[in-house]
């Protein structure tokens, strides 16, 4: 068993002191270890971070979001992801290096309002973020409901190796597309499994760090509750 | 970052469930979202009056003071509402003098108290041509959901109906506060006011903000206790026919008299 | 009318509303009140009723405003027409935009900004009740509005005034007190790192006076502190156990 203090923080509290590396949501003054959101300290292998519980989408590199189309520039789409900074998919990344489409070409492919499954490629905050399209399971979205959750919320929504996802996704026989932006898309054909699929996120979004958290959703969802995996996922 | 642009999904969607007579958040078309109304939450104001109606939610203060009248109506007191749209109640609100957006909410809600003549302003008068009662009735959107001309009508009623008017003597021809004396304000009828959208060829009352975003043409109906129409506002960048409109006169009515209960029981 | 010196404090020193020299008011704090901010708060503070949104990080309009190398902070303090005796007009005056500058002074220090370049982090505060310390009241709903909104700050800010009524140094300055006493401190103070970012003194003070003035003024930052960590800890935790 792996030995991680956990204590919930307010921003400006001090986690730890000594000789402590200052990971995510903690700054060092002196050599105290102090925590900048409200959320969850952990110290780990010398290691401190927080797990927030609150703020918007701040980009990492590789994470798949839910983008939605706000605009066109000249070789490029722009995105909302949910975040401060907006989103940039260049053109060559749909059609190909040697191609320059023109403005019309752009808006057919991907139109002003359309839902998109992206890639974060590259962010440094430096500069918006760089969206690619390129991998199988990315792509526009023509169909099913989004649902918004807080960005912070989406570790609890996925589950220890994706438990709780999968657990919505067969007793509700719906898809879900998880964007780490918190912005989710869920289709069913079945429409009472498209609603208990949407009820069982919003759940989540709203109690994810009560305890027995699981054993509700699977309650409402009208699952047997077999075993007990109600632990924090990381 | 917020996006003015409706995503496609919402804006489909909420035309094709118009097609089978539904809304978004189930409601039907002549539905009203719940409407909470609480008075008294600013002690210190003369009248108050706390709105929830779905998601958004105004406060309106009335205060009351001894004032002018206006050149030419010296036999009437001083009505005024006013509203304003806070920045903390949505991303695209910005700080500044009014826009003609919040303008023209605070005159129609200024019309729709003043021609249903909710207040007897007669009875406002302490020296005729002198000195009469000012009213100011302040609206502020603390968070905006969609129609916001509804809830700061009924949070501006609320907080009429549940003011006190202080009582002033007339000392050397100026008013004088006489402390610990109250009335309730002269009130002749209930004005109340329905808001209506069209998207495509349907009609839905009291609209969300991402209905609003996609309506065509929107319009405000005041009507008072008597059943009459006071008060009318067409706006958006669309119309309407004259039988929409005229369907749109009969729902003002019917959910106005519910709404009416509503106050009733303030009162 | 006016309050003479005697009938703002008894001989025993408890004073018009009741309470004791080091008393602070009731203060009450509600988490993430509205949906469309990004963080808000609710404070009572005796009778001040005010309400703080938070919008951020987000684009800066105009763009020319934009710090390519940090965040930018902004604040709007404002007094609803309601919110005060005589009926206030509603357009700022002179006064708000004086408090809103020392707020978000008060607040620049707590909050992170280099980590959203380009971009600004709006504060909005409306006072919809307001009865003296209306603006550390206000200050320490903001920093907790901050908190909800997921802003990352090295400490709260927490703020409450001190004053000299009747000769004697007090604790947390009502209405009737700012106008008829002999002096006004609001302070405001990270709890944690020990930092003052808000002083500010209307009245005479003697050196010694001045002193104790601000000493028990920081006494109540801390027991402030203390009801902001709790409404947090309410929303975020449920009260539950560590």
């Amino acid at each position: 068993m792996m030995d991680v203090k956990r204590r919930y923080v307010i921003p400006g509290d001090v986690i730890a002191t000594g000789p402590l590396r200052p990971e995510q949501n903690v700054y060092q003054d002196g050599d105290r270890m102090i925590s900048t959101c409200v959320g969850i300290s952990e110290i780990f292998e010398n290691a401190v971070k927080v797990i927030p519980l609150t703020g918007g989408y701040m980009p990492k590199s590789n994470d798949l979001v839910i983008g939605k189309v706000i605009g066109t520039s000249p070789l490029s789409w722009e995105f909302d992801i949910n975040s401060c900074f907006v989103g940039f998919l260049p053109a060559q990344d749909v059609f190909g290096r040697d191609y320059s489409p023109t403005k019309d070409e752009l808006k057919q492919r991907l139109d002003i309002g359309d839902l998109v499954a992206t890639r974060i490629a590259n962010f440094d905050r430096s500069r918006d973020p760089l969206l690619t399209v390129q991998d199988r399971d990315l792509g526009k979205i023509d169909s099913g409901e989004l649902v918004t959750i807080s960005p912070s919320k989406v570790p609890r929504l996925i589950g220890k190796r994706g438990s709780m996802i999968q657990t919505i996704e067969m007793a509700t026989k719906a898809i879900i597309t998880i964007g780490q932006n918190g912005w989710i898309v869920i289709s069913c054909e079945d429409s009472e499994g498209l609603l208990k699929a949407v009820e069982a996120v919003k759940m989540i979004d709203a109690l994810a760090h009560t305890p027995n958290l699981t054993e509700r959703v699977k309650s409402m969802l009208g699952v047997p509750d077999g075993e007990n995996n109600d632990t924090i996922n990381d | 970052m917020n996006s003015l642009i409706l995503d496609q999904l919402k804006r489909d969607k909420i035309l094709d469930l118009l097609k089978t007579g539904k809304r978004i958040d189930g409601r039907a078309l002549d539905e009203q979202r719940p409407l909470i109304i609480e008075t008294g939450v600013i002690p210190k104001a003369n009248g108050s009056a706390r709105v929830k109606l779905g998601d958004t939610e105004i406060i309106t203060g009335v205060k009351i003071q001894p004032d002018k009248p206006f050149p030419d109506l010296g036999d009437k007191g001083i009505l005024i509402c006013t509203a304003e749209i806070l920045p903390l109640a949505d991303p695209n609100a910005e700080p500044g003098p009014p826009n003609e957006e919040v303008i023209e909410l605070a005159r129609v809600v200024d019309r729709g108290i003043r021609e249903t003549e909710m207040i007897d302003l007669h009875q406002l008068v302490l020296i005729e041509n002198k000195s009469v009662i000012g009213m100011f009735i302040d609206s502020s959107v603390i968070d905006s959901g969609g129609n916001l001309f509804d809830a700061c009508s009924y949070a501006s009623v609320a907080g009429i109906l549940s003011c006190t008017v202080p009582k002033y003597d007339i000392q050397n021809e100026a008013p004088v506060l006489v402390e610990g004396v109250t009335s309730k304000p002269p009130i002749k009828t209930l004005p109340v006011s329905v808001t209506m959208a069209r998207i495509g060829d349907h009609i839905v009352v009291d609209p969300t903000k991402d209905e609003e975003s996609c309506m065509d043409a929107r319009i405000t109906i005041t009507t008072n206790s008597d059943g009459n129409i006071c008060a009318v506002q067409k706006g958006g960048s669309d119309g309407f026919t004259a039988e929409q409109l005229l369907q749109c006169s009969e729902m003002a009515l019917a959910v106005g008299r519910k709404i009416r209960k509503q106050f009733e029981k303030l009162m | 009318m006016v309050k003479t010196m005697t009938q703002l404090m008894t001989e025993d020193g408890i004073r018009c509303d009741g309470r004791r020299l080091d008393e602070l008011r009731n203060i009450s704090i509600k988490v993430g009140v509205l949906k469309n901010a990004d963080g808000s708060a609710y404070i009572e503070f005796g009778k001040n009723k005010i309400l703080a949104g938070v919008f951020g990080p987000r684009d800066v309009h105009p763009k020319h405003m934009a710090n390519p190398d940090s965040g930018i902070l902004r604040c709007r303090y404002h007094m609803s027409p309601f919110s005060v005796t005589e009926r206030k007009n509603p357009a700022p005056s002179r006064r708000e935009i004086e408090i809103s500058k020392v707020i978000k002074e008060a607040l620049q220090p707590a909050v992170i900004l280099k980590d959203y370049p380009r971009t600004v982090i709006d504060v909005f505060i409306e006072v919809l009740q307001a009865d003296g310390g209306s603006r550390c009241a206000a200050l320490d709903a903001a920093a907790v509005a901050l908190a909800d909104a997921g802003i990352p700050m090295r400490d709260l800010v927490s703020a409450c005034a001190a004053g000299k009524v009747a000769d004697r140094i007090v604790l947390d300055v009502n209405n009737e007190e700012d106008q008829e006493g002999q002096a006004d401190m609001p302070v405001a103070l990270m709890p944690n790192m020990g930092k003052i970012t808000l002083l500010q003194l209307d009245g005479m003070l003697k050196p010694e006076e001045f002193k104790t003035c601000m000493q028990t003024a920081l006494v109540g930052c801390k027991r402030v502190y203390e009801v902001q960590r709790k409404a947090l800890m309410e929303k975020y935790f449920q009260n539950g156990e560590q």
